[in-house]
């Protein structure tokens, strides 16, 4: 659907073209007065760390194993320190002043923490999280390709992207579409980037370009998750004989969701230095895969089965978050099958239970 | 509390009393160190607090003395972990750390009027100690009261001083029961798991809300009696018990289906359980 006159004006007075040169200017620039962190290759992965030099980010990246989400929620997290004689001395104040960039997100990770903010912001608020979240700012990076594990599509979480990020970057040809997504990146790229001076037609064939890369991303994207009805769909076959056959398949490992951009459960644990007296507490991602996650004391544990563990992890991402946040819990970025050893693939659970669904008793 | 509070930062309490209830389990009587704490602190039976010793951990439990008990709260603890572990080996003017109170209680408005039929196994009384004295101080707000208690031995029997206390409530019964009686002991009811009391309620089906808190196992049986007996599965609620680390609904942990036992819990009506995506019983 063609754009109407209003739209396109708008979408230009949002959009600046960076050459390679300024683009690596305004990241370096940005170094100076915030943590930025970044895709760049460590060994033969790609992962989100520290920039220290422009030059080494990887624009066209596929995804990385850990998520971004370990910049708002870590995977370890100190609540507070004690001392002898059981008095808190401190809480984790570093988190309230340190300023981050999170630089170079796909749209599906981007839209994970749009779902963490729910979680994290809902009924109590995570003071961690939420000054961690402040403190953030998001440029988000268009895709450069899909790949076999991507279903973005069934969630309409990628590739196309409208909201949650502070910028985006989308490298084109030579240079780099960026638009402007929050006032907070409007003020930064004014601040600390410098734009080509283009007129509207360069600008407007940019976004071209962009709209049919990102046609040509949405065609490859052929396995997809079939969302419709789908916690009605989980709530009548919660006895489905998948689940039991899934157990024969996996190895409750947790890889899933340590990896999930949305997975955020923790443990509490108090770490004691040597004098057993001081210390501190800290929170732990925990994952509902493993056998020790649902157990309480003497023993008990409410979901010894595997099956059970299996079930709680799909049904909380494509049930039960809709129930608890009014989101769905999964974003597609297919990590949790690209990290598994035995390659579940949570799109080939829910085709099954299309193809064979528990006859409904009237 | 203010907005900017922690949620996750314990208030010092303080014990003022500690009775012992059984060979290991005790009744420790708390209040907060902070005067304002203290004044603010308000909860209602059912809820619960996460306990916190330092260096040790933190546990989610349950608040066994009644609102109006007096200007304090208490919590009846067994030992059977670190924590608890921990606390049950402090002494009187001991300190460590609370933080609540959590969760939705027992519905006591919503069955303002009805019959109540208490069944409680083992620890489980705990939580139902709150409702058996907030029922006692608004005697006039509900029906007849028949409190079901099995426990293992005679000597596991929790709040055996209280007894005579709760049978003298008007128009309330009090029925024990104790898996195994040991050779010499003194026993003068029942002997058998909890469901062996059923045949003896008088109450009407249709008039009476249960209560029900015990271990998993037990409650299954029991709901699955009551349920023969008539009694509906709205009526019937059940605490749950579940892993906790936070009780503020973020952790993850205590989810049953789309549930958060801290926070939409641990109270749930069975007809709620029965029909979550993840089976109980």
């Amino acid at each position: 659907m063609p754009l109407k006159n209003k739209e396109v004006s708008l979408l230009l007075e949002k959009s600046r073209l960076l050459s390679q040169s300024s683009m690596n200017d305004f990241i370096r620039n940005l170094s100076a007065s915030y943590e930025v962190y970044a895709p760049i290759k460590k060994g033969k992965q790609i992962v989100f760390e520290k920039v220290e030099n422009p030059g080494e980010i990887v624009w066209d990246y596929e995804t990385t194993q850990i998520s971004p989400k370990k910049f708002l929620h870590k995977p370890f997290e100190k609540l507070f320190s004690f001392e002898d004689g059981g008095k808190i001395i401190s809480e984790n104040e570093e988190i309230a002043e340190k300023k981050q960039i999170l630089l170079g997100l796909h749209p599906c990770d981007v839209r994970a923490v749009e779902i963490l903010d729910k979680v994290f912001s809902k009924r109590y608020e995570d003071p961690y999280y939420l000054k961690r979240r402040k403190n953030s700012i998001i440029i988000a990076l268009t895709c450069n390709d899909a790949h076999e594990t991507c279903y973005c599509t069934s969630f309409s979480t990628g590739p196309r992207i409208d909201r949650g990020y502070d910028i985006l970057i989308t490298p084109l040809v030579d240079n780099f579409l960026v638009e402007i997504g929050s006032p907070r990146g409007e003020e930064i790229l004014n601040q600390y980037g410098e734009a080509l001076s283009t007129d509207s037609s360069i600008l407007m064939e940019y976004h071209r370009l962009k709209n049919a890369k990102l046609e040509v991303i949405e065609n490859k994207i052929k396995n997809k998750m079939n969302t419709e009805n789908l916690p009605e769909l989980l709530e009548q076959n919660v006895n489905h004989p998948l689940w039991d056959n899934l157990k024969e398949e996996c190895l409750a490992c947790g890889s899933c969701t340590i990896v999930c951009p949305t997975c955020y459960c923790f443990t509490i644990v108090d770490k004691v230095d040597l004098t057993l007296k001081s210390g501190q507490r800290q929170r732990v991602w925990d994952s509902c895969m493993l056998l020790e996650f649902a157990e309480v004391a003497l023993g008990v544990n409410f979901r010894r089965e595997r099956a059970a563990r299996i079930k709680q992890r799909i049904y909380h991402k494509l049930y039960s978050f809709e129930h608890q946040f009014y989101i769905r819990g999964c974003v597609g970025c297919g990590r949790c099958i690209r990290y598994c050893i035995k390659k579940i693939d949570p799109r080939e659970i829910i085709a099954e239970i299309r193809r064979e669904p528990i006859e409904q008793q009237s | 509390m203010s907005s900017s509070h922690n949620p996750y930062m314990p208030s010092l309490v303080k014990i003022i009393d500690i009775i012992e209830e059984t060979g290991d389990t005790k009744t420790i009587k708390l209040i907060f160190v902070d005067e304002q704490t203290q004044k603010n602190f308000s909860f209602k039976p059912g809820q619960f607090n996460m306990l916190t010793v330092l260096g040790v951990g933190e546990a989610p439990l349950s608040i066994s003395s009644a609102p109006g008990e007096g200007d304090y709260f208490s919590h009846t603890i067994r030992r059977v972990g670190n924590v608890t572990g921990a606390i049950t080996r402090l002494n009187v003017g001991d300190t460590f750390g609370a933080r609540g109170p959590y969760g939705n209680g027992w519905p006591l408005d919503k069955i303002k009027g009805r019959d109540i039929l208490i069944v409680a196994g083992g620890i489980g009384l705990a939580p139902l100690r709150s409702v058996i004295y907030y029922i006692k101080e608004n005697r006039d707000n509900y029906g007849k009261v028949e409190i079901l208690y099995g426990a293992r031995t005679p000597k596991d029997c929790l709040y055996r001083r209280e007894f005579d206390e709760w049978r003298e409530i008007p128009n309330t019964r009090l029925l024990l029961t104790v898996d195994n009686v040991p050779e010499g002991t003194k026993w003068e009811h029942d002997v058998g798991v909890v469901t062996l009391l059923f045949d003896k309620i008088s109450l009407n089906p249709s008039e009476t809300a249960v209560l029900m808190c015990g271990p998993e196992i037990m409650m299954k049986f029991a709901v699955h009696n009551l349920l023969e007996m008539g009694f509906k599965d709205k009526d019937i609620y059940l605490s749950m018990e579940r892993r906790m680390n936070c009780g503020i609904s973020k952790c993850g942990l205590c989810q049953i289906g789309p549930k958060f036992v801290c926070q939409d819990g641990p109270v749930f009506s069975y007809y709620e359980l029965r029909n979550l995506t993840e089976k109980i019983f």
